[in-house]
């Protein structure tokens, strides 16, 4: 059987990688940006393992596991933070927050508006459950 | 077999560690103390700074022993090389040297300041204290690691550490929008930049196959040593990627984007705080990264010079990146109208000064940069506080609210005065000392490359000239500022209506005027500092021994 050979793994990385930079900076909603920078973070994940496999050791592993750690630790302020100003403005869309900046400058307003959001198609209804309805016997056919 | 070994060893090394490690310790202890305090109802009428101060005044105790000796079971740097045979602490994730310990001095006196400041202006009530100071405590530590770093994965950790609390703080003021976009755009532009310097980071550990910083500085050396065929993509992009997570948390220009909003938004303490917390600690990682990587040797001394090949790529490097940091810094601060984004300006432009001192990459210039640090750290925690103080009396940071306050509030103007003209560098104040020690570096080291390496001379002159244009420029708006305060009508002449004098209680007075004397008096400390700066030498003689390739 051949083994994957190392330049396999560092391509996935950094594809991971790079998918995760462009999200991050092409995307407006909060919470889909912080998707974007942990998977850039899962990149490095992968790279850091492949890694270790080649070299045989386990120090890659080591590290992620400390990335995993603050990775998480970071997700829970920055969830939280996203929290407060879902509160403060009611949506999650980035422009919105653009008070501080230099004087004269003006907002950067998006020619293009988000896409409407999608109306949720109603549950379907069913019939209110009551009692049971009362069955008459039937008569045995056997 | 193998896993006995270790756990003795680890058992004979970890109480040593521990003394080395102590004032980190101690904070971490008034980190869970303050913690456990706001679980009891009765401790909400307290307000818990007093007990961060003492938590720090032990650990900056512990951290004062380290520098003079005294107790036993705290190893001065010297001592502890003597025992343990090496600086490195825990399993070579860190290391103690005097640069360490100076860095903690100067971290701890600093935090010290900022919780006297932050009890005299009341920025967290009561009933939020307890989170305030284990933000400030937490940043801290994590500053503290990023100084003592020895390996890449203690750098991540290390920045993480500063960061994520000084996240939070951005955004403490929760009622204000402005505070909550500053922590928004701070925790976006931080989780990106950490992202992208830790795949630098799995780049250049998984190519070299180490992550120890001096091995890194050897396998650098010898894969840029083969010139033209040693040239190699993966170490350029993990380099390039390292530098700009340093470069976020430095502020420098390309990266600086984040500060001038995050300070505007965040309180004026907070943002004193991260101003000169913050980047003492990132410019002593960039020191450290780059004097591992480029290695100082000394080029005066009988032996025949052995010139590390890193020093070609890195004494550019950083010395336009510390122009640019610098020009844009004092072009971009004329045209501001809120003094607290003024002052983030003036932030970047003082970072590209010290960057200057380190693109000397010789002990003079990290001697310099470390004189820099403690006149920078007067002048600038000076000025935010006045900034701050005058908020709770105005209620504006604007400086259109400033003109003519000089007949409103005499002595925090005044006071603010002295700092920012010790921050424009005018003799005989701080910022003049600072400034000249960094020239007199960049001289130095342009003399001393002049026959090993001309071009590098020249970059060092090209740099120490454009330096001093800034210096200039950078008058401009410190003028600027002056002018609105005393010379401009009062604000209520303007609009009709009766003056007030505003109140200045006398113990934030007593706070600015012994900052403002020491800001004055700072030449007297030339000496002692220089002598402290000598003693970081080891720092140095050790990434000489890195630099011709032995073992430290």
């Amino acid at each position: 059987m051949n083994p994957i050979p190392l330049h396999h793994f560092l391509a996935v990385g950094a594809i991971l990688f790079a998918l995760g930079a462009i999200g991050f900076l092409a995307r407006r909603n909060l919470i889909v940006m912080f998707l974007c920078a942990e998977m850039m973070l899962q990149g490095v994940a992968i790279n850091l393992v492949a890694f270790a496999r080649y070299r045989g050791n386990l120090e890659g592993q080591a590290f992620t596991l400390f990335i995993l750690t603050v990775a998480a630790c970071e997700a829970a302020i920055a969830l939280a933070l996203i929290l407060m100003l879902y509160k403060s403005r009611g949506s999650l869309d980035v422009s919105l927050w653009q008070e501080l900046r230099e004087p004269g400058q003006e907002p950067t307003i998006d020619e293009e508006p988000l896409p409407p959001p999608q109306r949720e198609e109603p549950l379907p209804k069913l019939t209110p459950a009551g009692p049971e309805p009362h069955h008459h016997e039937e008569p045995s056919h056997v | 077999m193998f896993l006995k070994t270790a756990i003795d060893t680890l058992q004979d090394s970890v109480p040593r560690d521990c003394g080395a490690f102590l004032p980190e310790l101690v904070l971490c202890t008034g980190i869970v103390v303050l913690l456990l305090l706001r679980l009891f109802s009765a401790f909400d009428r307290w307000h818990l700074g007093w007990l961060a101060l003492g938590f720090t005044g032990i650990a900056l105790a512990a951290a004062y022993d380290q520098w003079f000796g005294g107790i036993d079971w705290i190893p001065t740097p010297e001592q502890f090389r003597a025992e343990a045979g090496s600086a490195d602490l825990f399993s070579r994730m860190l290391v103690y040297d005097y640069f360490t310990v100076f860095l903690r001095l100067f971290l701890l006196t600093f935090a010290l300041l900022i919780i006297w400041l932050s009890l005299l202006t009341g920025i967290p009530d009561r009933e939020d204290s307890a989170d305030f100071y284990t933000l400030i405590l937490g940043a801290t530590v994590g500053m503290s690691v990023m100084a003592s770093t020895n390996h890449l994965l203690m750098m991540f950790i290390g920045i993480e550490m500063a960061s994520l609390p000084s996240y939070a703080l951005a955004g403490y003021l929760k009622g204000r929008r402005q505070s909550s976009e500053a922590a928004l755009k701070y925790v976006v532009y931080g989780g990106g930049a950490a992202g992208v310097m830790l795949y630098g980071i799995s780049l250049l550990a998984g190519r070299f196959g180490t992550a120890y910083l001096p091995e890194l500085g050897a396998a650098y050396v010898a894969s840029v040593g083969q010139g033209a065929a040693g040239f190699d993509p993966i170490l350029l992009l993990g380099t390039l990627f390292v530098m700009i997570g340093i470069g976020f948390k430095l502020a420098a220009v390309p990266f600086h984007f984040w500060c001038p909003d995050v300070f505007e938004g965040a309180s004026a303490e907070v943002a004193g705080f991260l101003s000169v917390a913050s980047k003492g600690a990132a410019l002593a990682l960039l020191a450290r990264v780059a004097l591992a990587l480029g290695g100082i040797r000394t080029l005066t001394t009988g032996a025949p010079p052995v010139m590390n090949p890193m020093v070609h790529y890195l004494v550019p490097t950083l010395a336009v990146f510390a122009i640019l940091t610098a020009t844009f810094g004092n072009l971009a601060a004329f045209y501001q109208n809120n003094l607290k984004r003024l002052l983030a300006y003036s932030t970047i432009a003082h970072a590209g000064y010290m960057m200057m001192g380190l693109a000397t990459l010789r002990g003079e210039g990290v001697r310099a940069v470390l004189f820099y640090l403690i006149a920078y750290l007067l002048m600038n925690l000076g000025a935010f506080a006045i900034v701050a103080f005058l908020r709770n009396q105005t209620g504006s940071e604007d400086l259109a609210d400033y003109r003519g306050l000089v007949r409103r509030s005499p002595w925090m103007v005044i006071t603010l005065c002295i700092f920012l003209l010790s921050l424009l560098g005018v003799p005989p104040l701080a910022g003049f000392v600072a400034k000249f020690q960094i020239f007199a570096a960049l001289l130095k080291g342009a003399q001393d490359y002049a026959t090993a390496a001309p071009t590098l001379s020249t970059w060092l002159i090209v740099t120490l000239v454009l330096g001093g244009i800034n210096s200039v420029v950078s008058a401009v708006y410190y003028v600027k500022v002056m002018k609105t305060m005393i010379l401009d009508e009062r604000v209520e002449d303007v609009e009709g209506k009766e003056p007030v004098r505003l109140r200045e209680p006398v113990p934030s007075v007593a706070f600015a005027v012994v900052l403002a004397g020491a800001v004055a008096v700072f030449l007297a400390f030339w000496s002692p500092l220089q002598k402290a700066g000598d003693q970081v030498a080891p720092l140095v003689k050790q990434s000489d021994r890195i630099a011709k390739g032995s073992q430290p």
